[in-house]
């Protein structure tokens, strides 16, 4: 029967992809020719824009392409300057021509608008196509940078309406902080808009990344010890424990709160000196974190009559946490000695023993805390234990309650969240490992702290064997010490990785 | 009367009630040859959607032959004499609109009035159905606004998504977290066969199941009155069974897992309707059956209508349209309470942005209710009304004695502004029906007490498989795209089939590459 209605086979549909899909490479491969044979020619005209337009509206991601039409606009704004100086010159003789000269910039401006503006829609529509294209992204960024007219403001709905569409596409939240930076966009309402989207989903690590950049600039902390004010802190812990019992298997908001729980440090400071001492003969220093280019620091160390250049300086560890020079240095017990370098200026103290000058400081001095932030810290805690009694293997309830017991008062509560760390090797087998160094981290931090306290600081360091530990974190603080006392069985697990004493520098 | 119908079809469709129009569609979508009839001048039967003047004239005349609805009555509460108080004038100001029983009459036509009101689960069977079937194209939903429940007398919306849960003040974290894993554990059950936890339940009610989990009093009454939609005897696998519905439902459109059709529920019969029309069905509405008979030869079904006599080799009929299955006693079956009201029900937050699409579950001892209240956001209303359709299984012939616990729990605190109220009672068969004399004629049920169409599909499903064994139940219709018109040749694809941009680039390019040399 002819013109009866059917429905096509799969093998038809097929056949019919594949025809269209071979039309289609064949228009992609003569466009390309024709593109990269015109701009060999230096033809960077409209044509070529429109040429690549139609390439760039399928497949947005062709970098060559982008770099073409940059070289396209740019040209066009050379020619448009161009045009402008020669029309002001021919004017200057001409006084009868100023009412006409006057419209000119502004017919000027326009054009320009117009090129810049022809970039912004092809931005748009690529990323209608592909909202993760790094290309399209960077090219809009370039082409607001060249307008010195660009409209920002324009720039941050359209980042709002991309984020109604996708609340999780991290170059639209990349994009929207470069582009409320130009904006000038108020904090606060950086803030609210953040709330917003968390509270559509909070499963978001982009939208609480950005909340962490935020808080500290809008609730600074005075100490620096917390990552923001103590009152913002409570709100943000409740919210942020609110978002992980609701959904405990989102990792998005655990990691938040880890950041809050924590000591505010920041990633991007440089390399501290944690410890110090030097002897007759040489001197050994160690930071809280790899300083590969010490040998390049200007050290001195100065007593209230001398001045030492401490020089040569050779890397103690492979991390390159620790340093030694030997140098000799006349060092008179009832001297003053400061160790200066970089812009730190550090005060020594001698050794018991009498034969130098040492400094030292643990890792993370427990940080105080305001009787509102304490009583939320002991809500919350509160809140895992309830919620450890119906879920007793509950992952990250366990280490939650962990870290909260070590934000409230770390030495008292430091065997209980060690029970916690391991019980979590358990239920969590598969991060063991992990856990047992953050077993280790925690126990040396708080055998660091007591050290300094002990009879016997700074010659002489012990660790108990009951502490089972298998990795040796802050080794590097141990630099100053003359003995090391440890469990064999750390020792044997450590081999040539166990860190050297003072004596064994052979300074 | 003399029509040009052909008089001899594969199967006889009579009422176009939501099964017998499924029926229709499926039938007629492998190429079965269907005529279908209805006495009514609309579509849907007890299963469609009717404007004010209509429903006030199936509430108010003798009921036709055929018609299931029983006792009907209504009121307009306009007349009751003391129109215009000076608080009505206030009202009218305020509201820019006072309606009276001849400003709602004068819309009647605005109205879409479900005599059989239902939600449905945004990935229950009908919405899966409507997506296999491709039917979908010819619906429209609301997603609904509020799935709610009564707490100390109060409406409150429930969380139901992840995202309601992290924003509710009303619960504890501990709370949030024990109602999460209870959704999640009711999520993977069944998954697992022989987890214990679960086993030990089997036989057992639901009720008792959720008090082992050690749940909060709050939300053991929130899973049971609104997720699993439980009473205190429902066994523990039926309640898993809902709770699944309902979490399976989450997520898929809007922020609750259910959807209420635009324009109401009389539209799905209409989409099978024309379903089975563009696969060559054959519609007559006003067409009553005067007789029917089995010829003894061939064993069709002769069914007289007006003058003329069809016949088919099966005939498939809602209850009481055949005048054989008329004389079959009709029990109540479902008592219905209808209301126009000038105020929404609830508060400002149950009604954001003028009113919102809201269900509700109400429970008084071991019976049950299920109340809707749709805006005009749903299609069925004007702007400015409420339309609230309450059901429960009938337990008399006097459907207002039959509402009246749940109206009182749902209008005792906050009484809305009723314009018009109304009561009817859907009837069955007191015997189940059997099909005819020789298995040629196939009765539909009445509609159920149920939230979605899962038993009238279950039913839809049987009855067709009887008909017809193995052949697919409503196969995926295509889209107009994806027909070719026999002769043309599906692989002489030209250039034409390309988009246009694109077509003009390739005819600009081709000449381009003859001359340069470019490798295929």
């Amino acid at each position: 029967m002819h013109g009866r209605v059917k429905v096509r086979t799969t093998e038809e549909e097929r056949e019919r992809k594949k025809k269209e899909h071979a039309l289609k490479v064949r228009a992609y491969r003569a466009a390309m020719g024709r593109i990269l044979k015109k701009r060999d020619a230096g033809e960077l005209d409209d044509e070529m824009l429109g040429l690549t337009v139609q390439i760039l509206h399928r497949n947005p991601d062709v970098s060559t392409l982008w770099n073409i039409r940059r070289e396209c606009v740019l040209e066009k704004i050379n020619q448009l300057a161009a045009a402008a100086t020669e029309s002001s010159k021919s004017d200057e003789g001409q006084a009868e021509a100023e009412a006409e000269s006057a419209a000119k910039p502004v017919e000027q401006e326009d054009k320009l608008q117009s090129v810049y503006g022809q970039e912004l829609t092809l931005t748009e529509q690529c990323l209608m196509v592909n909202p993760k294209s790094y290309n399209a992204w960077h090219h809009r960024c370039w082409t607001l940078e060249h307008n010195p007219q660009a409209d920002w403001e324009r720039e941050v709905q359209l980042c709002n309406k991309y984020l109604k569409y996708d609340e999780r596409n991290f170059h639209t939240w990349d994009y929207r902080r470069y582009v409320t930076a130009k904006a000038a966009v108020p904090a606060e309402q950086e803030l609210d808009f953040c709330t917003e989207k968390i509270k559509v989903n909070f499963s978001n690590y982009s939208s609480w990344h950005h909340r962490s950049l935020l808080l500290p600039k809008l609730y600074p902390n005075e100490q620096r010890d917390r990552p923001m004010s103590e009152e913002k802190l409570q709100e943000e812990l409740e919210m942020v424990l609110t978002a992980a019992f609701t959904d405990p298997n989102d990792s998005s908001a655990w990691f938040y709160q880890r950041w809050l729980l924590g000591g505010g440090a920041q990633a991007d400071q440089p390399p501290k000196v944690v410890a110090f001492r030097m002897g007759a003969t040489g001197a050994v220093v160690a930071f809280n974190k790899p300083c590969p280019d010490f040998e390049q620091f200007r050290v001195e160390l100065a007593s209230n009559e001398h001045m030492w250049k401490l020089e040569s300086w050779q890397p103690a560890d492979s991390r390159r946490t620790t340093w030694r020079t030997q140098t000799s240095i006349d060092y008179q017990k009832d001297e003053s000695y400061c160790l200066k370098l970089a812009e730190q200026e550090i005060k020594l103290l001698p050794l018991p023993t009498g034969d130098g000058a040492f400094y030292f400081v643990p890792p993370h001095a427990a940080s105080s805390c305001s009787k509102e932030l304490f009583e939320e810290l002991q809500t919350q805690l509160q809140s895992c234990y309830d919620l450890l009694e119906y879920e007793p293997d509950s992952k990250w309830t366990l280490l939650t309650s962990a870290l909260l017991m070590r934000a409230i008062d770390v030495t008292a509560n430091h065997e209980r969240s060690l029970d916690h760390l391991v019980q979590l090797q358990k239920v969590d087998a598969l991060r063991e490992g992990y856990y047992k160094d953050l077993a280790a981290s925690w126990t040396l931090e708080l055998e660091l702290a007591k050290w300094v306290t002990s009879t016997e600081f700074p010659k002489r360091f012990e660790l108990s064997a009951e502490s089972a530990l298998t990795s040796l974190p802050y080794g590097q603080y141990l630099a100053i010490a003359d003995e090391l006392e440890l469990p064999a069985k750390l020792k044997e697990e450590l081999g040539d990785r166990l860190p050297l004493t003072f004596a064994e520098l052979k300074l | 009367m003399a029509d040009d119908l052909p008089e001899q079809f594969d199967l006889i469709v009579i009422g176009t009630g939501f099964t017998e129009s499924c029926i229709a569609a499926a039938a007629s979508r492998v190429g079965k040859t269907v005529l279908h009839l209805d006495s009514n001048d609309y579509y849907g039967n007890v299963w469609g959607s009717v404007g004010v003047e209509d429903l006030v004239r199936l509430l108010s005349s003798d009921a036709a032959p055929h018609s299931t609805l029983r006792n009907g009555s209504y009121t307009w509460h306009d007349e009751s004499g003391d129109t215009s108080t000076s608080e009505g004038d206030e009202m009218k100001e305020e509201t820019g609109q006072q309606w009276t029983r001849e400003t709602v009459l004068a819309m009647s036509r605005r109205f879409c009035i479900d005599l059989c009101p239902r939600i449905l689960y945004s990935a229950g069977e009908l919405v899966q159905l409507l997506i296999q079937s491709n039917i979908c194209r010819y619906t429209e939903f609301r997603a609904v606004d509020n799935v709610c429940m009564q707490q100390n007398g109060n409406i409150v919306s429930i969380p139901c998504s992840r995202s309601d849960i992290f924003n509710t003040k009303s619960l504890t974290i501990v709370e949030k977290r024990l109602l999460m894993k209870f959704m999640n554990a009711c999520n993977d059950y069944g998954e697992d066969k022989c987890n214990e936890d679960t086993l030990a339940f089997r036989g057992r009610t639901f009720s008792e199941y959720l008090q082992e989990q050690r749940v909060t009093e709050k939300i053991a009454s929130c899973v049971m009155q609104a997720i699993a939609m439980c009473g205190p005897n429902t066994s523990f696998e039926e309640g898993m069974l809902r709770t699944q519905r309902f979490l399976r439902s989450l997520g898929r459109y809007g922020n609750t897992p259910f959807l209420y059709p635009m324009y109401g529920c009389g539209e799905f019969p209409q989409s099978f309707c024309r379903q089975c029309a563009v696969y060559g069905g054959i519609y007559c509405l006003q067409r009553s059956v005067d007789d029917c008979a089995v010829d003894a030869n061939s064993n069709e079904v002769l069914i007289s209508s007006a003058v003329t006599t069809f016949r088919a080799k099966h005939v498939v009929s809602a209850p009481r349209y055949l005048p054989a299955s008329r004389d079959c006693v009709m029990r109540p079956h479902l008592s219905r309470g209808l209301f126009l009201s000038s105020t929404p029900l609830g508060n400002e937050v149950l009604n954001k942005g003028g009113g919102g699409v809201n269900i509700l579950r109400l429970m008084e001892g071991v019976r049950e209710a299920i109340f809707i209240q749709l805006s005009h956001f749903s299609g069925a209303c004007p702007k400015g009304l409420y339309l609230f359709h309450v059901t429960t299984p009938a337990v008399s012939d006097d459907p207002a004695e039959d509402l009246r616990p749940f109206a009182m729990q749902l209008f005792q605190n906050s009484a809305p502004e009723f314009v018009f109220s109304s009561f009817f009672t859907l009837t069955t068969q007191s015997q189940p029906n059997k099909g005819g004399a020789d298995d040629a004629i196939f009765y539909t049920d009445a509609p159920s007490f149920e939230m979605d169409f899962y038993d009238a599909i279950a039913n839809a499903r049987d009855i067709f498989g009887k008909l017809y064994t193995d052949v697919e139940f409503l196969p995926r219709a295509p889209d107009v795209e994806e027909i070719v018109v026999d002769g043309e040749d599906p692989s002489a694809l030209n250039e034409h089939s390309l988009p246009e941009d694109l077509r003009a680039q390739l005819q600009d390019m081709q000449q381009a590459t003859e001359q340069m040399d470019i490798q295929d």
